[in-house]
């Protein structure tokens, strides 16, 4: 690893600690979240220069204050800096500061009054210490829409007044599921390979994944934290062999398997190992259960499909919903065949939840197509083509449909 | 979720049609519009067009491209002008969509840009 790139990932693992212990001494959330920006990148340069300094976290926690002093120094801040006299009277509760600050900045970052295109923003920059310019190249938009998006989160945390504190525990859970769809959302969207330079989405996956192993050791007893970072390990694991060097989709039964990650792979299955039955099992453990089964066949004919079944059979116990069902379908069609199969998807035709779901004719016409029916197999999958939007695999669903022609 | 939306019709007419204080009050709704699109950190891009009258439009005949004189469409039904928002959802791209039309009362189009993640 280069120095640089070693200096980048310890600035961007400080980063919510010192935001947090200065959030926690000064208040005023949005004006300490730019000292710390600042901070780092004035790290980065000096560091690459003349070395990390001894105690590289009092460096940047000193050069933040120092930033915000100078904030406050100016004029037009006075009214802030008596504010944050105010929010200095925070009572001190003798925890372990850098674990609660960084869990406490992700609940923030995560909350519910904000939309979810700012809150993946604000996660990405105040937690993640990714810069306004990183995030705007990797969701594809200008710089100054993302510099306002954030602004505009951080305005918005502002006023609706939220104290720098974990969520009260009746309000726990449904925060932090809060805070693992964020991230799943992130590392979804850093599965897109459609547009602009692939090189940074799949950054977008790198971090999530960073964010979840981190989110995964602030609190190793939840066990759909683990879950989530499972999930994540054992899909990314494939990321090599899911597409041709030309960007089209390869379907999993069709992977070249020894591109897959087996570090990965490994590590991902002893999540799933370690947590399943320590908790009632969840909505992120399952799949992840369900991708550790897959990722474990070394040919696709190898597959334990009748185990894939009984997890989705808990899976829509634990989580009903269409989406559920449509992948309970494959595996029934994989157990039992694919007439099966059909007749489970024909259930969900009248479910106005899947009217503009491309994948429940993806999935038919997949079934049609193992049941030897080319002519209806290869409709769905125009109709999937039509109603899809992923470039991707609208090209993959066009060519699917005329490969039976 | 990325849309591109197209606001269609024939500006020279329409522009004709109208008083000097509509014009104006026109001009001024479309720097709000793109003002508050920027300020919500939801613009992408945005641009208008030049008439429909200097477009020209290129054909296949004879095996050979050519171009010609006018629009595609209909100079009626010919793309004016356009955003690209970055939001949340497909209402909020809609609801978007409908301040501009309450204000002009020419249709719009609202089309999903094709980079969700795929799911396959």
């Amino acid at each position: 690893m280069s120095a640089e790139r070693r200096i980048e990932d310890l600035l961007r693992e400080l980063a919510p600690q010192v935001l947090g212990l200065l959030v926690r001494r000064h208040g005023q959330f949005d004006a300490c979240e730019d000292a710390v920006q600042e901070a780092l990148l004035a790290a980065a340069m000096q560091w690459a220069k003349d070395g990390v300094p001894d105690s590289p976290r009092s460096w940047l926690v000193t050069a933040a204050s120092r930033r915000l002093v100078d904030e406050w120094r100016s004029e037009s801040a006075r009214r802030r800096r008596e504010e944050a006299v105010a929010a200095l009277e925070l009572p001190d509760r003798g925890h372990a500061p850098d674990r609660d600050d960084t869990l406490t900045l992700l609940f923030l970052c995560c909350h519910p009054s904000l939309s979810v295109p700012s809150q993946l923003a604000l996660t990405l920059r105040a937690v993640g210490g990714l810069t306004t310019t990183e995030i705007a190249n990797a969701f594809l938009v200008p710089e100054a829409t993302m510099a306002q998006r954030i602004s505009r989160a951080k305005q918005r945390i502002r006023s609706a007044g939220t104290r720098f504190d974990l969520p009260p525990e009746p309000e726990r859970a449904d925060r932090l599921h809060v805070v693992l769809h964020v991230l799943y959302l992130v590392f979804n969207e850093g599965y897109t390979t459609s547009s602009g330079p692939a090189l940074h989405r799949a950054d977008l996956t790198t971090e999530a994944i960073r964010l979840a192993r981190m989110l995964h050791h602030l609190v190793p007893a939840e066990a759909e934290a683990a879950g989530l970072l499972a999930l994540m390990l054992l899909t990314d694991a494939r990321r090599a062999a899911r597409t041709t060097a030309d960007g089209l989709i390869v379907p999993l039964a069709e992977q070249r398997r020894e591109l897959w990650s087996k570090a990965r792979i490994e590590e991902g299955i002893a999540l799933v190992t370690r947590t399943l039955g320590t908790a009632p099992i969840g909505p992120y453990q399952l799949p992840a259960a369900i991708a550790a089964v897959h990722d474990e066949a070394p040919r696709a004919e190898e597959t334990d499909w009748p185990q894939i079944l009984a997890l989705y059979e808990v899976l829509e116990r634990v989580s009903p919903g269409p989406v559920v069902t449509l992948n309970r379908a494959v595996a029934v069609a994989m157990v039992d065949g694919p007439r099966a199969g059909l007749a489970l998807l024909g259930t969900l035709d009248t479910d106005d939840r899947m009217a503009h779901n491309h994948r429940l004719e993806a999935v038919r016409g997949h079934l049609l197509e193992l049941a030897g029916d080319t002519p209806a197999a290869r409709e769905s999958y125009q109709r999937a083509a039509r109603a899809t939007a992923s470039l991707p695999e609208q090209q993959y669903l066009a060519l699917r449909a005329a490969r039976l022609d | 979720m990325k849309y591109l939306i197209m606001m269609f019709g024939d500006q020279a007419s329409m522009m004709e049609m109208r008083s000097k204080e509509w014009i104006v009050e026109m001009i001024d709704f479309m720097n709000k519009f793109s003002d508050d699109l920027a300020n919500a950190g939801e613009l992408v891009s945005a641009e208008g067009l030049a008439d429909a009258s200097r477009a020209k439009t290129v054909r296949i005949e004879d095996g050979v491209p050519v171009a010609t004189d006018g629009p595609f469409a209909e100079s009626k039904e010919s793309l004016a002008g356009y955003w690209i928002v970055d939001v949340e959802n497909e209402a909020r791209a809609i609801e978007l969509a409908s301040r501009v039309v309450a204000f002009t009362h020419g249709p719009i189009e609202v089309r999903q840009i094709a980079d969700a993640p795929p799911e396959l």
